[in-house]
């Protein structure tokens, strides 16, 4: 396979190997926080956080560290990112950090953040790494602010707790409890299978 | 270095070097996240009882807590009682204000819950469910009004209105409340309370 | 009587996998044959029930007394990796015919959310020792409960006619949403 350019390594994350649409990594927070816009960005941004200082930490060390004790370091280096995180949010923010509940701390568990640190940051250069995890959070961050949207939208007529919709629409309560969750992921994930096939097709054209 | 002495070299500096980054965040951040903890709770109890200035906690236990609330002059107006139990969905938390006597209800703060959006969360809210918990008569349990009633006045004076669609919520609300003020009565008896008149 | 409650609520009201979303990488991946997913379930309950003492155990005897609170999620994650570990290791020596039944999960289950997520949950609601180990086992059948429903529900949607884009994960998160809406007729049992 021919070396990806960094503007790919970059956009593979957002839509081709996107996270969550593609590789079905790190469901639970996206499903549990995307109740409302605020907590959606706040868990985009702890989980960016995590993703790009473990991946740097990671790609800086691959050397260094022995390949049998390489998953054991790996989990330390990203429980310690998750804990700055989570410490800081309950320090300074404490009203998000209440409304995320365990889901921060469960950043250390999510496949995401080991799975490209084992995949590709230990095997990479510390600026490609760098790139790669800026363009997966990203994936991450856009699914999760979308969901966010509609779920806030339908369920509760707002976004950002302003008002959009009026009186006139009868807010969608089940869009903020857990099967709203589920359903408008899957429906999400094959819109975007949707539109993959339309793009594969065209260049079958082409 | 053979590869046993590399592996234990690595470990030990890598969990070193996090665990004393996180002894510096832990430090830093402590104070805060002790202090927001603390503060909710007791903004929730200067709250629940009118004209409070200053709250002080004098009991506690799993899940229940009471506060005494004093005005400016340093006289007793009421305590806050802090207490959680089993909801809808999940625990309940909430702050209540009663007299000195135990015999009144002041008012009623929701300060935690889980409830179902837009039908049982409507118990922190104001207009549909709060407001009717204004000076309630608790001397005997209280009760709860359903099919709830649309003016307040025709309430008896330990009733509460329920919520549409939620009774059940309105209900677990109103048996933390009772059985808080049974507790805090209990107290009372025992002295635990009065001593610090 | 509080027990009870919370055996209740983990296995019914707030089931582990349709209400806090947990453990949905396996919930994905496995359930799609009825056998594995019991086999799952089972190694899962098993993991949870030792995780919820030992995570009790370093909570309130090591990271509380010393105000070690902040060393809390790398404590957990590490213990939780060295019991998989150990698990595996007995299970491999005393009983082999159970090792292949449920040994290939094992070193899946470390990076399972459920594990890491009753730990958080326990240490979150201030629950007392034998209260997280009811917590614990109850959340371990609510698994096994949700697994093998919806391994028996996929094995009828692979006969089924799903259109494409919906086929694989589309389908399944569906389906889990239409579970979780029934689940929710649970809530307000208790009361």
């Amino acid at each position: 396979m021919a070396e990806k350019t960094r503007k790919q390594e970059f956009f593979k994350g957002l839509w081709g190997e996107n996270p969550i649409t593609r590789q079905l990594l790190g469901l639970c927070s996206v499903l549990a926080v995307s109740n409302a816009v605020i907590n959606g960005l706040a868990m985009g941004l702890a989980v960016t956080f995590v993703l790009i200082f473990s991946s740097l930490i990671v790609s800086l060390i691959r050397k260094i560290v022995p390949n049998q004790v390489r998953i054991a370091s790996f989990i330390v280096i990203i429980a310690t990112f998750v804990t700055i995180a989570d410490r800081t949010l309950a320090a300074y923010f404490p009203h998000l950090s209440k409304a995320m509940g365990p889901y921060v701390p469960l950043i250390v568990v999510n496949c995401i953040i080991l799975g490209r640190a084992e995949a590709f940051a230990s095997k990479n250069k510390v600026s490609r790494s760098v790139i790669d995890a800026l363009g997966m959070s990203g994936g991450y961050f856009l699914t999760i602010l979308l969901m966010g949207l509609i779920r806030e939208l339908l369920g509760n007529r707002t976004i950002l707790g302003y008002p959009i919709l009026g009186k006139w629409f009868s807010p969608w309560v089940v869009m903020l409890l857990p099967p709203g969750a589920f359903i408008m992921l899957g429906l999400i994930i094959a819109i975007s299978n949707v539109i993959d096939f339309k793009i594969k097709e065209r260049q079958k054209r082409v | 270095m053979n590869l046993a002495t590399r592996m234990i070299v690595t470990l030990t500096s890598i969990g070193l070097i996090s665990g004393s980054f996180l002894a510096i965040v832990g430090q830093v951040t402590k104070e805060r996240i002790i202090f927001n903890k603390k503060h909710e709770i007791e903004m929730a109890a200067l709250k629940v009882v009118p004209g409070a200035s200053n709250v002080k906690m004098i009991y506690e236990e799993r899940d229940f807590a009471i506060f005494e609330d004093r005005d400016e002059t340093g006289n007793l107006i009421g305590y806050a009682l802090q207490a959680a139990g089993t909801g809808f969905q999940d625990k309940i938390s909430l702050g209540v204000g009663v007299s000195p006597d135990l015999n009144t209800v002041l008012s009623l703060i929701i300060i935690d819950q889980k409830e179902t959006p837009g039908l049982g969360a409507k118990i922190t809210d104001e207009i549909s469910f709060l407001q009717y918990w204004k000076n309630r008569d608790c001397s005997k349990s209280l009760i709860l009004r359903k099919p709830p009633v649309d003016n307040p006045n025709s309430l008896a004076p330990n009733e509460v209105n329920a919520i549409t669609g939620a009774t059940i919520s309105s209900q677990a609300v109103l048996n933390i409340v009772n059985e808080a003020i049974k507790k805090a009565r209990q107290l009372q008896a025992e002295g635990k309370l009065s001593e610090r008149h | 009587m509080n027990l009870l409650v919370i055996f209740i609520s983990a296995v019914l009201i707030n089931n582990f996998v349709f209400y806090y979303f947990l453990g949905l990488c396996p919930y994905l991946g496995v359930s799609r044959k009825l056998g594995p997913s019991i086999s799952m379930g089972m190694a899962v309950t098993f993991v949870l029930s030792l995780t919820a003492v030992a995570s009790w155990i370093i909570n309130h005897w090591i990271l509380l007394p010393y105000g070690l609170d902040y060393l809390q999620i790398v404590s957990f994650i590490l213990v939780i990796a060295a019991l998989v570990q150990l698990v595996e290791m007995f299970i491999r020596k005393v009983s082999p015919p159970l090792y292949q039944a449920m040994g290939i999960y094992l070193p899946l289950i470390t990076t399972n959310c459920v594990i890491m997520g009753l730990a958080l949950l326990a240490a979150l609601k201030n629950y007392n020792f034998i209260e997280t180990v009811v917590f614990g086992v109850s959340a371990g059948i609510g698994f096994t409960l949700a697994i093998v429903l919806m391994a028996a529900i996929r094995e009828q949607l692979d006969l089924a006619d799903v259109p494409r884009p919906l086929r694989g994960a589309g389908i399944a998160l569906i389906t889990a949403g239409i579970i979780s809406l029934a689940f929710m007729g649970f809530s307000g049992i208790i009361k």
